[in-house]
């Protein structure tokens, strides 16, 4: 029997009994949608943190105050606005990073690095009557270079800002668009904690990171905050150090770990490598991933329980038709082939519809509450584990036929 | 030599500790070109008889011969070629399949057909066969659209569809009034003039009066074997 003749008996029979073929592959649809749009959300979520981590560079290190026993990921350490704080078990009090550390790191560390010193703290921004709060950040001109934010509009901090303690300010987008609707807010006046600052520049919009977003931030000149906001003399919260070839950054954080360890006299600082916590997420989120298409695995698993049911019901109805065909010449490998494409035709079927479901579903239901990513090779394993169900659960009906004797068959009522 | 050969064909059936000898020891050979009829009262091992000599069914002992095989050694692939090829089976219960129409179920033994033939002869074939037994422009109804005689008839057709030698028919008329019982004989006795062997079972004496040879069955043995 060939091919062709085999996938319109099948096609037939599938049609003939229509409510019932839908109700078998519903489990499959269901299964199939279950697992791509279950990894869709993995995979999402996925992409989203990544993202926003590599946003900062791939190559930056994070040294901060204070040993840690206990460190998952970084992100901002004063703040965790970004949802991935640190963990702050085991921070010896009374450890600090201070400027002079930074010199003496520069001037021995063996590859290139740029140092980025920051401190920030949270403000009250006000134009006229429009005030907002958001976060003051308080860095050096390398700040903008090791954070990749760009200058839409105007200039950065700069040095002589620096040294002079000028009160110029750089703001993020979200401030730009909050205190000034209608016009550009360079060369402008605003109010942080009711002082007076000029606005220099407006940052780039870089949408949501790691840690705080520069959108809602300004930028202050580093030795503004000791002046103007309280923060201690000399004092560095959170330092970005970008090295200039990303290949030897193991080999950095090992310098710099030894050349403070002996300026400390112990090791009460912190450094998080960017690149260590993204492979890190990658691969927890795999796991996530996986086992979220485990989950979905085991509504196809029902799904597939239900094929079989309904094939053995299937064979025992037709048990006369299997004896005239047998009766005519058919071999057990006919019969066999026929209702095993008709086992992985509904479970084909059912995985298209399933797959069908699931993008439409992740596309206009799901992506509205989590970011989702359908990939094809989360289509790809539908559509092969679709086809796998088919065919497993498909074999043992198909062999109860196959093998039935022809008399028997034929007696059957 | 003979067309086929049974000797000492055995079935015995086993329901728990009863044993039913269906048929205790048959031996008969059936050469070409005869017209037989089986003749015996119910439950005396007819339908047992003809469902071994289709090769349905597997005697418990004996040997059987049809043509050059032994039957009783063969594999089921080789059987199922058998019945595909060499005997056209026709049932008291027509059993054509309910979904297909006249000529689709003409067409099934095509599709287990090993040898390839081109659709357009098959269909051409399964026409001719159609407006033999005048059936032609109903090729379209399907079973529960015909008169019993109409669907044995459509039988018939299927059985003659890869051309076999042998035709047996279990009880053909056995359903049918005395005008469709008639149509059916006429046939079978128009393939036996073209050469066709034809074994045929039935109760009703004048239709088993028209067989060359009648061979009496009863509990199981042959008790008569006699040539018209
Ligand atoms: N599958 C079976 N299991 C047990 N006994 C069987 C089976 N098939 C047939 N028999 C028994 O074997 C004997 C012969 O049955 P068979 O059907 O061959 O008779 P028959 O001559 O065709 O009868 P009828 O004229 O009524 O069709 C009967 O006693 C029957 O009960
Ligand atoms: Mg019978």
């Amino acid at each position: 029997m060939d091919l062709r003749d085999s996938f319109r008996n099948a096609t037939r029979a599938i049609w003939a009994a229509k409510m019932r073929s839908f109700l078998t592959m519903l489990g499959i649809i269901i299964g199939i949608a279950a697992v791509v749009m279950l990894m869709a959300v993995g995979n999402g979520t996925k992409q989203s943190i990544l993202s926003r981590m590599q946003s900062s560079g791939s190559g930056n290190l994070y040294l901060t105050a204070g040993a840690r026993s206990n460190v998952l990921m970084g992100g901002n350490p004063e703040g965790g606005a970004g949802g991935f704080a640190a963990s702050r078990a085991g921070v010896s009090s009374g450890a600090e990073i201070t400027a002079q550390d930074l010199t003496y790191i520069e001037a021995r560390v063996t590859y290139s690095v740029v140092v980025s010193p920051t401190n920030q703290t949270n403000i009250t921004i006000k134009n006229g009557n429009t005030t907002m709060s958001g976060t003051g950040i308080f860095a050096t001109p390398t700040y903008f270079q090791v954070e990749n934010v760009t200058i839409a509009d105007g200039r950065m901090i700069s040095d002589g800002d620096v040294s002079n303690r000028t009160r110029n300010v750089v703001i993020g987008n979200t401030v730009q668009t909050t205190l000034f609707p209608n016009e550009s807010a360079v060369g402008q006046l605003i109010r942080i904690n009711g002082a007076s600052y000029k606005v220099v520049g407006v940052a780039a919009s870089k949408g949501e990171t790691v840690g705080s977003s520069v959108d809602t931030a300004i930028v202050l000149p580093f030795s503004v905050g000791e002046k103007s906001f309280g923060i201690a003399h000399n004092r560095v919260q959170r330092t970005t150090i970008e090295c200039v070839d990303p290949t030897q950054t193991k080999v950095v954080i090992a310098e710099i770990t030894d050349i403070l360890t002996l300026k400390h006299k112990k090791v009460d600082f912190t450094i998080q490598d960017v690149a260590a916590m993204t492979a890190l997420v990658t691969s927890s989120m795999t796991i996530l991933t996986t086992l979220l298409a485990a989950i979905g695995g085991l509504s196809l698993l029902v799904g597939g329980i239900g094929i079989m049911n309904i094939m053995l019901v299937s064979v025992t109805e037709r048990t006369r038709e299997i004896g005239i065909r047998k009766a005519l010449g058919a071999r057990e490998r006919d019969i066999l082939v026929q209702f095993l494409i008709e086992s992985s035709l509904l479970s084909i079927s059912g995985g298209i519809l399933g797959i069908v479901v699931s993008v439409l579903g992740s596309d206009f239901v799901v992506s509205r509450f989590t970011t989702t990513a359908v990939t094809g090779s989360s289509i790809l394993l539908a559509v092969g584990f679709s086809i796998a169900v088919g065919v497993f659960f498909g074999v043992y009906p198909a062999r109860t036929a196959a093998r039935l004797k022809p008399v028997e068959a034929l007696r059957y009522e | 030599m003979s067309l086929i050969a049974f000797s000492d064909i055995r079935k015995v059936y086993t329901i728990g500790a009863v044993t039913i000898d269906a048929l205790a020891g048959v031996s008969f050979d059936i050469g070409e070109h005869e017209f037989v009829a089986i003749m015996g009262p119910s439950g005396s091992g007819k339908s047992t008889l003809m469902h071994i000599l289709g090769c349905l069914d597997a005697p418990t002992s004996g040997a059987y011969r049809l043509e050059d095989y032994d039957v009783s050694q063969l594999r089921s692939n080789d059987l199922a070629r058998i019945r595909n090829r060499d005997i056209g089976f026709v049932f008291q219960a027509y059993n054509l399949l309910p979904h297909l129409s006249a000529l689709e179920n003409v067409l099934l033994p095509c599709t287990y057909s090993t040898h390839a033939v081109s659709g357009r002869d098959e269909k051409a074939r399964a026409l001719e066969l159609l407006e033999r037994i005048g059936l032609k422009d109903r090729m379209y109804n399907r079973p529960v659209e015909m008169s019993g005689g109409e669907q044995q008839r459509v039988a018939i057709a299927r059985a003659l569809m890869m051309n076999p030698p042998v035709i047996l028919a279990d009880e053909p008329t056995g359903n049918l009034n005395s005008k469709g019982a008639r149509e059916i004989l006429d046939i079978m006795k128009e393939l036996h003039a073209d050469g066709k062997t034809i074994v045929y079972v039935t109760h009703d004496d004048t239709i088993g009066a028209e067989a060359e040879r009648v061979i009496r069955i009863q509990d199981g043995r042959v008790v008569a074997d006699e040539r018209n």
